[in-house]
């Protein structure tokens, strides 16, 4: 009788001791719930200060950021049908140009409705390393830029909306400063091909090439914001056309420039139109080539497919609420902020 | 004594059912496997048009002299992808099926869920991309070659991967990351524009 007590007894003690040590196998209970959220690539640093603020304040779910830019954000729901809760770009018309459509059989569109949460603006970033850099103000740096010597950074125009909204700034900046072709000097002129201008009444159009490609140092293309950043900080360029919020909040100096160009003030959207931008070829067969000129609003929504919309609903209030407090790196506060829907 | 054995044998017998049951939990984190393949790529097959035209089928990919090298890319916001040994083929040496690429033309990738990316003949020379190392920082390129890889890691690409078969940048150094947005995914057609 002692023998098969302490056999049972060793059984039992096995069986609990490998119930406790895999008790985080059933997958029930403590998981977190994860929030995937699809994010332009502008607003990796506030959308990660929101992650964790977010997850602190909601101990249960796991906040899952990943960042593209804003055209690839969409088609991961779109196009690649991948799963996600919230979708967040740098340009607010991508939502119903590309969204607004029917997802499936039962009609259901991808989303019917968009917040605009932020707005933000073109500057001239720069470092204490950069060439000239005691010397540039808001007043000459388009005269700074264009001087020998100095290597100004962009990126792809094919691939960021910050890079096809530089050469809209660059040709604005040529009617703002009466300096005619300004936009060759600075950009344009620096390219193989150089990049074709044509004006037809108040519209002027900048064709791109198939490839987007320097012809001398002067410009410095780069596919992303990161990779210029990068070249910025280590002295491989000396100025970046960036958004004001990621200058700010890679804590770079930076130049304010007019808000008759800067892409910032809708009070000047009817300037802004006057620039538009075709691309070298259609990169996304659901989107065209034409990008125009036009106040950069920042924009958020819940795909049809989310798998937590009640969770994402909370997560989209949470920013269009720090939004408005004109945080550091973060999109600038904006006037409306009611949904939009088709 | 028959007893205790019995006793053993049970004991035995339990601890065997309860690894059993818990074998599950040794797996990936979200219990399904990726497959090798998607069912789907049985139809696949790739269309070259140049100044003829050619369809290939994944086998007839795989007759054609093979490149492995090493790939590693990195997306616009910094995701890195890879390291991978990759193998393919060249695009030069498919092009070369449909009457080959001059100095000045372009070779137009496409995908079936409408991504499209050009290469100048440059490039296909491995010509003017930029290569950073795996911190990132950029460095001089090495040779590079531009290759449609089927194999990754020695086993057919998958599907999340861009497979049955996608553009890759692929150099004999490792440790070279190049950016992702010409590693075109689930490529079907390639076209020679000549210029």
């Amino acid at each position: 009788m002692k023998v098969i007590s302490v056999s049972w007894v060793l059984v039992l003690a096995i069986i609990a001791v490998l119930f406790v040590l895999t008790a985080g196998c059933t997958g029930t209970g403590k998981e977190k719930v994860p929030l995937r959220v699809y994010c332009a690539g502008s607003l990796i640093i506030p959308f990660g200060e929101a992650e964790k603020e977010f997850e602190a304040l909601h101990p249960g779910v796991d906040v899952q950021l990943e960042p593209h830019g804003s055209i690839q954000v969409i088609r991961q729901i779109t196009d690649l049908h991948r799963p996600g809760d919230v979708v967040a770009v740098a340009d607010e018309s991508l939502i119903p140009d590309l969204m607004y459509r029917r997802a499936g059989v039962d009609g259901t569109n991808y989303t019917d409705w968009y917040l605009p949460f932020g707005g933000n603006e073109m500057v001239i970033a720069f470092t204490n390393k950069s060439r000239y850099a005691s010397e540039i103000t808001e007043d000459n740096w388009y005269e700074v830029l264009s001087r020998p010597g100095v290597k100004v950074g962009l990126s792809n125009p094919m691939l960021d909306a910050a890079g096809y909204r530089a050469l809209i700034v660059a040709k604005l900046a040529e009617n703002e400063y009466h300096t005619s072709n300004l936009f060759g000097v600075l950009l344009g002129d620096h390219f193989d091909p150089r990049l074709t201008v044509r004006t037809v009444g108040q519209v002027t159009t900048i064709i791109l090439p198939e490839i987007v490609k320097p012809s001398d140092d002067h410009v410095v293309v780069r596919d992303g914001s990161i990779f210029l950043l990068s070249l910025l900080e280590a002295g491989g360029i000396d100025y970046a056309f960036e958004y004001r919020s990621v200058a700010e909040g890679k804590k770079l100096r930076w130049i304010r420039l007019p808000p008759s160009i800067n892409l910032g003030s809708p009070e000047y959207a009817k300037n802004y139109r006057t620039v538009n931008v075709i691309l070298g070829f259609q990169r996304f067969s659901s989107i065209g080539t034409e990008r125009v000129g036009v106040p950069i609003v920042y924009a958020v929504t819940i795909p049809y497919s989310a798998a937590h919309p009640e969770i994402a609903k909370e997560f989209v209030d949470y920013i269009a609420v720090e939004s408005q407090k004109g945080r550091p790196g973060w999109p600038s506060p904006v006037n409306r902020t009611e949904i939009i829907r088709e | 004594m028959p007893g205790q054995k019995m006793q053993g044998l049970i004991l035995i017998a339990c601890c065997c059912l309860v690894l059993v049951l818990i074998s599950g939990c040794t797996g990936n984190a979200t219990g399904k496997s990726i497959p090798s393949a998607d069912p789907a790529f049985g139809n696949w097959d790739l269309t070259l048009n140049g100044t003829t035209q050619k369809v290939l089928t994944r086998s007839d990919l795989e007759t054609l002299p093979a490149v492995t090298a090493n790939g590693y890319a990195v997306s616009t916001t910094g995701i890195r992808f890879g390291p991978y040994t990759c193998k393919g083929v060249d695009l030069r040496d498919l092009t070369a099926l449909v009457g080959g690429i001059g100095e000045k033309d372009q070779i137009w990738v496409y995908a079936p869920d409408g991504y499209l990316w050009v290469f100048d003949a440059g490039q296909l020379n491995g010509k003017g991309f930029v290569t950073f190392n795996e911190s990132l920082r950029e460095v001089p390129s090495p040779p590079l070659k531009v290759i449609l890889m089927y194999e990754q890691d020695g086993k057919p690409v998958t599907y999340n991967d861009g497979g049955p078969a996608r553009v890759a940048i692929v150099s004999d150094s490792p440790g070279i990351v190049t950016e992702g947005s010409a590693w075109v995914k689930w490529v079907d057609r390639i076209e020679v524009h000549k210029k």
